[in-house]
């Protein structure tokens, strides 16, 4: 079932998890402060530069720094907007393109070598074009948070539709349904494993995406002050927006995680 | 056979060559329309210029030898960063899936890192480790490792029991077993984290090119970009482009050779 995005996208596999969930804790937090410590204390022994390594404790006054001037919450504020609309505007025509593509061959053979070309280029080498269509900034970003994604989520989408059980279909038929029930009622509901695999996959690429827009194409939001702040050699300003955005990633990965399974939870029973 | 049998899911090909011929009139007609839009200046042709101008920049740029001199660049920056990727990747994902307190302490860390984009680490690269060939090595570095590390680690803990205790009942070392259950029995898995990392190393390297650098594909990229140059810009994106599908389609080549117990159908 699988297999259709796994030839596109082969994924990271976590294994599952065992059952010492409070070993795993205390000994993540452990790896976490054993870093923080060494990293603070080679630091004040003079071992590394400050200036080019910084140290945990300058990150900390730099986040507060920036959190106070409202410089944080002002580049959170852009990136998330950018991310949302990106994302938002893939799904939205990724599922139906995808859903298109499934549902006609002559669409997915006429589709199919653009989408493996959107998949495989670096995009970003297009960004003076988009610059030039969408203007300097946020429609840039956008849209390169919206290409990156987008590809992702049709080819599962399209993965999904292909996934259909033909009998669910016929039966439809059989009782006098109608194409658009058959789209409605099988067809959606049973590519809907897909497409969360799809948005998955997509929210991550929509981020880099974001990140990639704001440090080429923008002078606004996380990315464009992570290469702001390096620029300017201010080592631990670099590290708030750069641990902002794991955090974030980290956020969005985990609320993903609780909406599939509670998207997911009818097919159990 | 009635109309209803032949809808949506399990209608036959007409053809074998179904794809390949829609697929081709397809391309082929963008190619048409983007040389008349491109050549008659419908649409500005300094910004999506038109095939045959592409094709003509491609030649010269093969023929000026700039397209050599920096693609090596590139492609060294890539070696350097993936070739201890590999080894590393797959020596750590071991690690972990040996010894539990080891993966506990460290995989955090790595999870961590891989859910951020890439690119964001690039400035901090590249403030570390200069703006030369040593931060885009290392840029490919981690974009593979962790890929690599982490499909390691799953595919391992994944091996089927039975095959090592029957390889312990024989009286196997444990290297025999590692070399005779649990690599060849990982191998898919860690296959997929290379192909992983090798897509995201190719962007990272580009990318990080792009952001600053003396040589390389992503400068040639940035200097052509910020020129108005679309024609190049085409031809350097196909480039990398194809540079992925070869180093994908040798992945795949070396899996069937090695595993071809596993080989896709």
């Amino acid at each position: 079932m699988t297999d259709a995005t796994a030839a596109l996208e082969p994924t990271v596999r976590s294994s599952a998890p065992t059952g010492d969930r409070a070993l795993q804790w205390a000994l993540g937090a452990l790896g976490f402060a054993l870093l923080i410590g060494v990293w603070e204390f080679s630091a004040r022994q003079g071992w590394l530069n400050p200036i080019i390594a910084s140290s945990p404790s300058r990150i900390w006054v730099a986040f507060l720094r920036q959190a106070a001037s409202g410089d944080l919450a002002k580049d959170l504020a852009t990136s998330m907007v950018e991310f949302g609309i990106g994302f938002g505007l893939a799904i939205v025509i990724g599922v139906t393109v995808g859903i298109a593509m499934g549902l006609s061959r002559t669409l997915e053979y006429a589709i199919d070598p653009f989408v493996w070309f959107l998949y495989s280029s670096p995009l970003i080498a297009f960004y003076p074009l988009l610059i030039v269509w969408l203007g300097f900034g946020f429609a840039t970003v956008v849209a390169v948070a919206f290409l990156l994604s987008f590809v992702s989520i049709v080819v599962n989408a399209m993965a999904g539709v292909h996934a259909v059980e033909a009998n669910l279909v016929r039966a439809v038929l059989a009782f006098g349904g109608k194409r658009r029930d058959v789209v409605l009622k099988v067809i959606l509901p049973a590519s809907v494993p897909h497409i969360l695999a799809g948005g998955r996959i997509g929210l991550g690429r929509a981020l880099h995406g974001v990140v990639l827009g704001e440090m080429f194409g923008s002078n606004d939001g996380l990315g464009y002050s992570i290469s702001r702040y390096a620029a300017q050699l201010k080592t631990a300003d670099v590290f708030v927006p750069l641990l902002t955005l794991i955090v974030l990633g980290i956020v969005i990965n985990q609320l993903s995680g609780v909406l599939e399974a509670r998207l997911l939870s009818w097919r159990k029973a | 056979m009635d109309a209803s049998d032949a809808t949506l899911l399990e209608r036959l090909l007409e053809h074998r060559n179904a794809r390949w011929i829609v697929g081709g009139a397809s391309v082929a007609t963008l190619l048409i329309v983007w040389q008349i839009a491109g050549a008659t200046e419908t649409i500005r042709s300094d910004l999506i210029s038109y095939p045959t101008e592409i094709a003509a920049s491609a030649l010269a740029m093969i023929e000026s030898g700039e397209l050599a001199t920096h693609s090596v660049v590139s492609l060294k920056e890539f070696a350097q960063g993936f070739a201890p990727a590999i080894a590393i990747g797959i020596l750590l994902g071991l690690g972990f899936a040996l010894s539990k307190p080891l993966r506990y302490l460290i995989e955090p860390l790595f999870v961590a890192m891989y859910t951020a984009p890439l690119i964001a680490f690039v400035p901090l690269l590249v403030v570390w480790f200069g703006v030369g060939t040593q931060s885009k090595a290392i840029v490919t570095f981690l974009a593979a490792v962790v890929p690599i590390t982490i499909n390691t680690t799953t595919g391992v803990r994944e091996v089927q029991e039975p095959w090592i205790r029957a390889l312990r009942a024989f009286g196997a070392s444990r290297w025999q077993i590692i070399g005779k259950a649990i690599l060849p029995g990982a191998f898919p898995v860690i296959m997929a984290g290379l192909r992983l990392g090798v897509g995201r190393a190719i962007v990272g390297v580009i990318a990080a090119e792009m952001y600053v650098s003396v040589y390389g594909v992503g400068r040639l990229i940035q200097t052509y970009s910020t020129s108005g140059r679309a024609a190049e810009i085409f031809v350097l994106v196909g480039l990398v482009s194809s540079f992925g599908f070869v180093c994908i389609g040798l992945l795949r080549s070396i899996e069937t050779w090695l595993a071809p117990w596993k080989a896709r159908a």
